[in-house]
This record gives structure tokens, C-alpha cells and sequence, in this order.
């Protein structure tokens, strides 16, 4: 079974269009990987006749979508930016909210969630007694944001780096799956959002995740993510991105900050269509980096 | 780095040996816990063993069991690999003092990134 | 049919589901789809048994191309005799039928699995509780999960 390539460049332009991701010639495999599923569960006879469903029915596009947008992903993911978090990131954010006692993060493009939960998890073990978190974890996909809500995750996705400590601490079997706590589930809030649009009314943020999703995006729509991003991001808060993504091109929206073997990005103080209080607030340390 | 797989199942050896490789560990192997523990006794000691749960003669639990009594084996990492599931089974491996737990069926990526939480492997390699 | 109400069952779904992890982590892209009942006996069968809180047994039936193809594909190899067969596809009845005991009642043992060429016999007095007649790279494969069945005589408890 093989895409054709007239099939392979609608679908292409069809999840540009949607999406703002790329998936540039010599991703047919991947692209034909991830429908072939769901073209047998429709009936269709082989990928581009799915594709041409696809291109005509809404509900099918929907699917073809979310399938076409997945990463994959694993607990604690490369760990160095989870010993961030808990060596640096968050003990700033513990002096810097003492008197707010509460912590404000952003998992974006969370794709299944792990990367909120591992963050809930962390949470769970550092968070001083009286404080609370928020994780809003968001998502271009619907249906990735139902199984972030369920918490469940397969045998094979269970084994992706999780600590068996915090397996036998955290999660119980239900069926065939292992299904997260109610407590860490409290902990994350879902959001639907398309990075490459308009953002939905969000709260300022004092740690962003928003990692390995970049790179779906040509440089303007980045640069453009990168720039919103800020502007829900308050002005000592950190955002962190993959480990092959930079901001080197973006001089002027964010300074890079090393943190062992990461790099943080802390915004820079001036105008950007933050709120005011937001600018305001800035404090010497988003400049004293610099 | 040296590793001993220990599975009934010469077919599972085979495919850990395989990602073991990859890794850059030397590889030994055994069919059942008796067997292990013999191979440990003849040397070289592993730094690390893969475990199965369920074999013939001695099952991987007590073979843990027997790892951990002996003190001069402290610093061997036990790794289970197994197709035993459950939470309980979880919970009773690493109170036996398994380091670590991975259920089949898993991908060579969660062999790697075990053994990355454990500080066997950096970056692709032995650390 | 009063006996079944005796049975504890795993839910189809779950077992399709687990299958079907193992058929994706170890036997590459291809999915293992819904089919009809086979029209041949199979080439090769392999079953694990389970004792204790709940006593069942979990049964993979190949053709022998299905089976050749997991050993092939399992070994990393591109020939496999009778005697890699055999392990091979006892360590997958092994995985699936791990998967499963691991959704019914605990605690249970494991058996170590049994292969054969041919069908593999179920002992009386159990009942099949599940069954997912499936194809593989065009070929039939069978998975079968039979439960004690408490109501019948002769029962092992």
C-alpha cells in the first residue's frame, strides 16, 4: 500500500492549513503510518481513499487531525528539563510567590499528558504544605485533551520513563490501562488551543512547558508563538523549550538563562501586547541576566 | 558495563541482548535465577541484570530475593522485565529491592530511558 | 447457560487491546485486524495457563505463515527453524497471557507456556469466555481466553 503523492500534498496542505504543521515531502511513511488505522476502521479500501474522505467529511478531517498531530512522548521526557524544574525553576518561583502561595504552569501542545502529570508528580513531592498549583495543559487536539481528562494510559505508554516508584504510588489498573490519581488529575486543568491562532483568554503563566512542538512551525509562525507566548508569561517567569529548539533567532522577545544541561528562557522587559500590570511588574532579574 | 539477561525465553534474551548492544553494554546470559546466580558466583559480576518474573527452577523474584541477601552484590542494578502487570506485582518486586520495573511488552526507547533514571545510560551510552 | 454466571471474564476489548499493544511493540507496523473464524485449523497453538484466584487459560492460535512471520520478526531474523518458532511464539502467548491474568482477580500464577504444532487441547471444565478471530499480514490468528467455569463437575476447585 502506498500514498500517492497528490494525496500525500492535500493532506500536507490540508493539516498547513489547520494546523500551521508541516510535514514535509519525505513523511509519506509517517503520514500513511498514522491513517492507515483509521481508514480500515472507516471501510476505505486503502490511505488515499481515506484521504478523500478525509478532504470531504468534517468528522473525519477531525480524526485525520488529531492523528496527524501527535508526538510522541514519555514520562519526564529527556529528564534534564524535570531537574530544571526542581533545581532551579521552582525554587525561584517559591520565593518569588511566597506570598501568593501559588503556582501557575503551562503545558502546551500536552499532547496525552504526561509531561502535565510528571509535572503534577513533582509538584506532589515539592510543593511546601499550604501552597497550591495549577497546570493548564493545552492541546490542538480534542480528543487528546479527553484522554489528558481520563488520565489513563496503555502498558507500553506506562514503561516510557516512569519511575516504577511513582507507578506503584500514583496510579492503580483499571482494565487494561493504569489510570493516574484523582489528586494529580485535580491538579491539571484542560484547554483547547491552536498555538499557530489567536490564544484564548489565559492566565499569566510563572513556568511554561512548551517543548518539541516549535519545530512543526516555519519561522514566522514561530517567531510569532514565541511572541504571544511572552505576552501570557509573567515577567520573572521562565518558559522552556525542546532541547534541539532556540530562540536564538528571537533576540529581542527572550534571554536565555543555562540551567545544567537546558537552557531556560526568561522574558525581557518592554513592550509587547502584555497586559500593563504585567509589564509593570517586571522585576531587575529579567535583566540583570543579560 | 556489563549486563546479564535472564529470561527463559531465548527469543526475549535476543531482543535484549540486541538493545543492550546498541547501548554499548557487554552481554551475559541466563535461562532461569539458578542459573544467574551461578553466573554471578563464576564472575565477572554484572553491574546490571534484566530480569524476567516467571522461569523454570528459580523465578526472578527469588532470584532478587537471593541477589539482595548477599551484601557483597550491592552495587548490581536489578532490573525486572516481565509480563507480570499487576500493581501488586510492582510493589512486591521493588520491596524485594528491584531498582527498577519494565512489563512487556515495551519498545527499545523504555529499556533506554529505565536504564537513563537509573544512571547506567547517558546520552545513548554507557555513563 | 446458567454456568456462565459462575465465570469471570475479562472484557473482550481489553484483551483486543493488550494484543494488540503486543502485536505493535514487537511485530512492527502492520495491525492485527478483526476477521472471520478461520477456515483451516491452525498451523501452530501455543497457551498459558493461569492458577489461583483466577484459574484460566489463554490460547494464541497462528497459521503457519503467522508464525513463521512472528518468529522472523521477533528474532530479528530472516529464517527460523521449528525450535525458534516454538520459542518465539510461546514468549508472545507468554506477554498476552501475562496481560491478562494481570486484568482478572489476583493473586494467580503463570504457567510457562505450552507450543505445538496443530490445536492445542482445553482441559473440561473450562469455558471459552473470549474469543477474537483476527488477521495478520492477511494470515488468521486466533486468541482465545478460557475461564474455569466453577458450575461444571470435575472442576479443579
Amino acid at each position: 500500500m502506498t500514498l500517492s503523492p497528490s494525496s500525500f500534498a492535500a493532506i500536507a496542505a490540508l493539516t498547513r492549513r489547520e494546523t500551521a504543521m508541516l510535514y514535509e515531502p519525505g513523511k509519506e511513511y509517517l503520514v500513511e503510518a498514522r491513517l492507515l488505522p483509521l481508514a480500515r476502521a472507516a471501510g476505505c479500501e486503502d490511505v488515499d481513499a481515506y484521504v478523500a474522505l478525509v478532504l470531504r467529511d468534517r468528522v473525519h478531517q477531525q480524526a485525520a487531525m488529531d492523528a496527524l498531530t501527535i508526538n510522541e512522548t514519555s514520562w519526564f521526557r529527556d529528564n534534564a528539563p524535570y531537574q530544571a524544574f526542581t533545581e532551579v525553576m521552582l525554587p525561584a518561583m517559591l520565593q518569588a510567590r511566597a506570598h501568593t502561595r501559588q503556582l501557575t504552569i503551562w503545558s502546551a501542545a500536552c499532547s496525552s499528558g504526561q509531561e502535565a502529570y510528571s509535572l503534577a508528580m513533582l509538584l506532589d513531592q515539592h510543593l511546601p504544605a499550604g501552597w497550591s498549583a495549577r497546570i493548564v495543559a493545552t492541546d490542538i487536539s480534542t480528543s487528546m485533551l479527553e484522554r489528558v481528562r481520563t488520565g489513563r494510559y496503555s502498558m507500553v505508554e506506562m514503561n516510557r520513563g516512569l519511575p516504577a516508584t511513582l507507578l506503584v504510588k500514583h496510579f492503580t489498573r483499571v482494565g487494561s490501562e493504569w489510570e493516574i490519581s484523582a489528586d494529580l488529575r485535580s491538579m491539571v486543568e484542560t484547554r483547547h488551543l491552536n498555538l499557530a491562532g489567536p490564544f484564548p483568554a489565559l492566565p499569566t503563566f510563572d513556568i511554561v512547558f512548551l517543548r518539541n512542538v516549535l519545530i512543526y512551525f516555519d519561522l514566522d509562525t514561530k517567531r510569532d508563538i514565541l511572541r504571544r507566548v511572552r505576552s501570557v508569561t509573567s515577567p520573572d517567569g521562565y518558559l522552556l523549550l525542546g532541547s534541539t529548539e532556540t530562540t536564538l533567532d528571537m533576540e529581542t522577545h527572550w534571554i536565555r538563562e543555562p540551567a545544567g544541561r537546558v537552557q531556560l528562557h526568561r522574558p525581557i522587559a518592554g513592550p509587547t501586547s502584555a497586559s500593563a500590570t504585567a509589564v509593570a511588574r517586571a522585576p531587575q532579574t529579567a535583566l540583570t541576566g543579560a | 558495563m556489563h549486563a546479564l539477561i535472564i529470561d527463559d525465553s531465548r527469543t526475549m534474551r535476543i531482543i535484549l541482548r540486541r538493545i543492550l548492544g546498541d547501548l554499548g553494554f557487554t552481554t551475559a546470559e541466563a535461562g532461569d535465577g539458578q542459573q544467574a546466580l551461578d553466573a554471578i558466583a563464576a564472575g565477572p559480576v554484572p553491574d546490571l541484570c534484566l530480569v524476567d518474573w516467571n522461569m523454570p527452577v528459580m523465578d526472578g523474584y527469588t532470584f532478587v530475593q537471593r541477589v539482595r541477601a548477599n551484601a557483597e552484590h550491592r552495587n548490581i542494578t536489578l532490573m525486572m522485565v516481565t509480563t507480570e502487570s499487576s500493581h501488586g506485582h510492582v510493589v512486591k518486586a521493588l520491596a524485594a529491592g528491584a531498582h527498577e520495573y519494565v512489563i512487556k511488552p515495551f519498545t527499545p526507547e523504555a529499556i533506554t530511558e529505565k536504564l537513563e533514571l537509573l544512571g547506567l545510560v547517558r546520552n545513548g551510552v554507557p555513563a | 447457560m446458567n454456568a456462565l454466571h459462575t465465570v469471570t471474564t475479562p472484557e473482550a476489548e481489553d484483551v483486543l487491546a493488550m494484543a494488540g499493544e503486543v502485536w505493535a511493540t514487537f511485530l512492527g507496523e502492520e495491525p492485527l485486524l478483526p476477521a472471520g473464524p478461520a477456515e483451516q485449523a491452525p498451523g501452530w497453538s501455543a497457551a498459558v495457563t493461569v492458577t489461583g484466584a483466577w484459574p484460566g487459560m489463554v490460547v494464541i492460535e497462528l497459521s503457519t505463515a503467522a508464525a513463521h512471520a512472528v518468529a522472523t520478526r521477533m528474532l530479528g531474523t530472516p529464517q527460523a527453524d521449528e525450535a525458534d518458532t516454538t520459542d518465539a511464539v510461546g514468549e508472545l502467548v507468554n506477554i498476552v497471557g501475562g496481560n491478562v491474568k494481570s486484568l482478572m482477580p489476583e493473586p494467580s500464577v503463570l504457567s510457562l507456556p505450552v507450543v505445538t504444532t496443530g490445536r492445542i487441547a482445553v482441559p473440561t471444565g473450562q469455558v471459552e469466555v473470549v474469543r477474537l478471530d483476527l488477521e495478520w499480514l492477511g494470515e488468521p490468528v486466533a486468541l482465545r481466553v478460557h475461564a474455569h467455569d466453577d458450575s461444571t463437575e470435575g472442576g479443579i476447585r
